[in-house]
């Protein structure tokens, strides 16, 4: 008995980590309410499982398409693209996971990556048969576009999940008048007299802060490198490295948000709240020119779906 | 003098540059969901001529060489020369000096500052070792100028104050490259059939031709499948022709382009004429009607009666045409039986004597001869992009030196301190006053500034 394509070409085992995201999404969702350590670290193990079960099937899929006569790593088409974005992110929270106290932020971690799973293994746009690779794609600039560029979707998705923590955070805390006059900078905790066992649960709002700020900043420096390799690929296989395609000029507009964030926060000293709903609306910026360009307008970039016409 | 300073602090403003984000990435947006470059035509099929003429008006329909997306873009190269020269003497001064006194700081009171006060019975010198070992090394010291105090002045990662200035200036280093390559380069397209030569190609902005230093020649084109006819590659090979000399030979393939004399010549797309028309020469064979010919002006796919042997011909176009074989073949149809269909190949039959080979197929005593061969063959052309980006170079320098420059600006965090020592009670005891202040107001400073202060107390012994 031969095995099935989906053992083969991996596409299986990533539907297997989709389950453990799911039940490490469900479990950091309890945690919200219950508290519970113990489920925070539970949730954190199945999710520690899918990363394991994703790598795996990364290693088996490219294997599988250099056995199949293709020499350019699956990254190309929507199916792996959102299961690598899904991977990014998961690997972006595990970083963080470490660095900081950050569980709380697990439920929209893995809600952000269980979407992209889900979209992947179950819309009939996103097909998991590795395509051949068109010529305009046989490059070696792919692959460090590609991970430059996600590695940068992922720290945008925490910075989004940073930003609503916040957003939560400060909106239940501004509400009783204990607000110390912090003229010192930092150190002193706002005090609130009844909180909630969530709240309770997640690092003060200055903490968060920085945390924003510091994985924008990641993100910024990836997505710059992204783009620059972008224009240098384009360069070497359409003749000029700027053509206004839908994609790179969204790539510009998520650049210009950015930008926009850190010149506010590093030269006018804007903070908090507003910090937060640009993190917030930058994401929205990312995903669009992530999907929503792909899905609404066509380009040099757009995702090989079944049907289309592959692009020279 | 009042007004230039006035005029410097609007152009080099990070207000204005925030307003430029945002009304730049406004445009980029609509030019996104607006096709740019379409014929007049098409905008009027899609829009209306009402409203093709309204989005004509505002520049929408070729957004980014509009006079306005032109002129945020100026504006945003003033602001960054503007701040570049403002950041860089403020750079100097907070590198290398000379800083601010401890009593200047104090009264400036920064609100991203911290101040903290101690006491010891150590000597100001003991004291100065615990402090050196927790910030460094001091960089300046001013001995005993107020009434015998001693200032110590620490700064820490102070030399990356100067990665926002060469950040900023890296995107200058862009943009001229970009201007550079805009003023002195070209973008340009060109067709060519297999066989031809070509040194003139039209400008992808306008149409308008340009003339080519040299001449490039389609010697051969061929598109590579993979098995199951997904085009796997398309290569063509170019001569490059100079002074009637070839210079250079090459495959040139999409991802792998062919420069010469700082001209590059792109795969961009392939293409064959499909033959329309053919002219045909029927002779007949058979012995009774020798003398028997006709002429006939036969348009592919259209059935024909061939006025002898009661058949009709037509001329089908084969679905993937093989190379050294007419695209097309010859289909006789009986005309006294309705399926009764014949598919006849054509033989082409190279003769040197001739200019021509002659090409023809046989159906029992007829003859099928060809004549007027130009509208008979495929004919594969090649689509190029032919650029010339001297300056491209500039861009990627450019590039790398942001990218470099963004990491040491962002995750660096330069801090500066002041420590004013002063002896108090005749020199039984030294008060120490410590401020820090630090360039990204970050909650982690404050922590370690804290542990700092909590680390020198245990050592000085409360």
């Amino acid at each position: 008995m031969t095995p099935n394509v989906s053992v083969l070409d991996g596409s299986l085992y990533f539907t297997i980590s989709l389950i453990f995201v799911a039940l490490s999404f469900m479990g950091y969702l309890v945690f919200l309410f219950i508290g519970n350590k113990a489920i925070s670290k539970i949730s954190f193990g199945f999710l520690i499982t899918s990363f394991i079960i994703q790598t795996f099937a990364f290693i088996i899929r490219w294997i599988y398409a250099y056995k199949i006569g293709i020499d350019t790593p699956p990254l190309v088409d929507l199916y792996d693209s959102l299961v690598f974005f899904a991977y990014v992110i998961i690997f972006g929270f595990i970083l963080l996971r470490i660095f900081y106290d950050f569980d709380a932020l697990g439920f929209i971690i893995t809600f952000v990556a269980l979407l992209a799973l889900v979209f992947a293994s179950f819309s009939p746009m996103a097909v998991s048969a590795i395509e051949p690779t068109i010529p305009a794609l046989q490059s070696y600039w792919l692959l460090y576009h590609i991970i430059a560029l996600f590695l940068s979707y992922g720290a945008f998705a925490a910075s989004f999940g940073l930003g609503i923590l916040y957003l939560i955070k400060s909106g239940k805390e501004s509400k009783p008048a204990l607000t110390q006059p912090a003229q010192n900078g930092g150190g002193q905790q706002i005090k609130i007299k009844k909180q909630s066992k969530f709240l309770s649960l997640l690092p003060p709002p200055k903490i968060i802060e920085e945390a924003i700020y510091k994985v924008i900043v990641f993100g910024v420096v990836f997505l710059t490198a992204g783009i620059a390799i972008g224009a240098a690929w384009a360069d070497s296989a359409w003749g000029g490295y700027w053509s206004w395609d839908p994609k790179e000029t969204w790539s510009l507009i998520t650049w210009l948000t950015y930008m926009l964030f850190i010149h506010a926060r590093l030269t006018k000293g804007w903070g908090g709240k507003k910090m937060a709903w640009i993190a917030v609306i930058g994401f929205a910026v990312v995903i669009f020119c992530y999907l929503g360009v792909d899905l609404i307008i066509p380009g040099l970039h757009s995702y090989a779906t079944p049907g289309s016409n592959p692009i020279l | 003098m009042k007004m230039f300073s006035k005029l410097n602090n609007f152009f080099s403003s990070v207000k204005l540059a925030i307003f430029l984000f945002i009304a730049i990435a406004a445009i980029a947006m609509i030019g996104t969901f607006i096709n740019q470059g379409n014929t007049i035509n098409q905008y009027k099929k899609i829009f209306g001529p009402a409203a093709y003429h309204i989005l004509y008006r505002l520049g929408f329909l070729n957004i980014y060489d509009s006079w306005y997306f032109i002129g945020l873009a100026a504006l945003l190269i003033v602001n960054l020369v503007f701040a570049s020269a403002n950041i860089f003497p403020q750079t100097l001064k907070a590198v290398f000096g000379p800083f601010p006194s401890f009593k200047e700081t104090l009264d400036k009171k920064t609100p991203k500052g911290v101040f903290e006060t101690l006491e010891s019975k150590k000597t100001a010198e003991e004291i100065k070792k615990n402090l050196n070992l927790k910030f460094g090394k001091p960089f300046v010291k001013k001995q005993g100028d107020n009434g015998g105090s001693t200032e110590l002045y620490y700064s820490k990662n102070s030399v990356f104050r100067f990665s926002p200035f060469i950040a900023h200036l890296s995107v200058i280093i862009i943009i001229v490259g970009v201007l550079l390559n805009f003023k002195y380069g070209f973008r340009s397209y060109t067709n060519i059939k297999v066989g031809e030569k070509t040194n003139v190609s039209y400008l992808l902005k306008n149409q308008k031709p340009v003339k080519l230093p040299f001449v490039i020649r389609l010697d051969k084109y061929q598109t590579k499948y993979y098995p199951d006819r997904i085009p796997k590659a398309y290569i063509s090979t170019i001569s490059i022709i100079k002074n009637h000399v070839t210079v250079l030979t090459k495959n040139m393939e999409v991802n792998h382009p062919v420069t010469y004399d700082g001209i590059t010549i792109y795969q961009a797309s392939y293409g064959h004429y499909k033959p329309t028309k053919v002219i045909v020469r029927i002779l007949s064979l058979n012995l009774k009607n020798p003398a028997y010919r006709k002429y006939i002006n036969a348009a592919i796919g259209k059935s024909y009666p061939a006025g002898v042997g009661g058949i009709s011909f037509s001329f089908i176009p084969y679905k993937h045409p093989k190379k050294g074989r007419l695209p097309f073949y010859l289909n006789i149809i009986k005309n006294d039986k309705k399926n009764a269909v014949k598919k006849v190949r054509f033989h082409i039959l190279p003769d040197k004597n001739l200019k021509e080979p002659m090409i023809f197929a046989k159906y029992k005593h007829m003859v099928f001869l060809y004549t007027g061969i130009a509208q008979v063959k495929t004919y594969y052309y090649s689509g190029m992009e032919i650029s010339k980006n001297k300056y491209v170079s500039l861009v990627w320098i450019g590039c790398i030196i942001l990218i470099v420059s963004m990491f040491f600006a962002f995750f660096f965090n330069q801090a500066q301190t002041w420590v004013r020592l002063t002896e108090a009670e005749g020199g039984k005891k030294t008060i120490i006053e410590i401020i820090s202040v630090p360039k990204k107001k970050f909650e982690s400073f404050y922590k370690r500034f804290n542990k700092n202060i909590a680390d020198i107390k245990k050592e000085l012994g409360g």
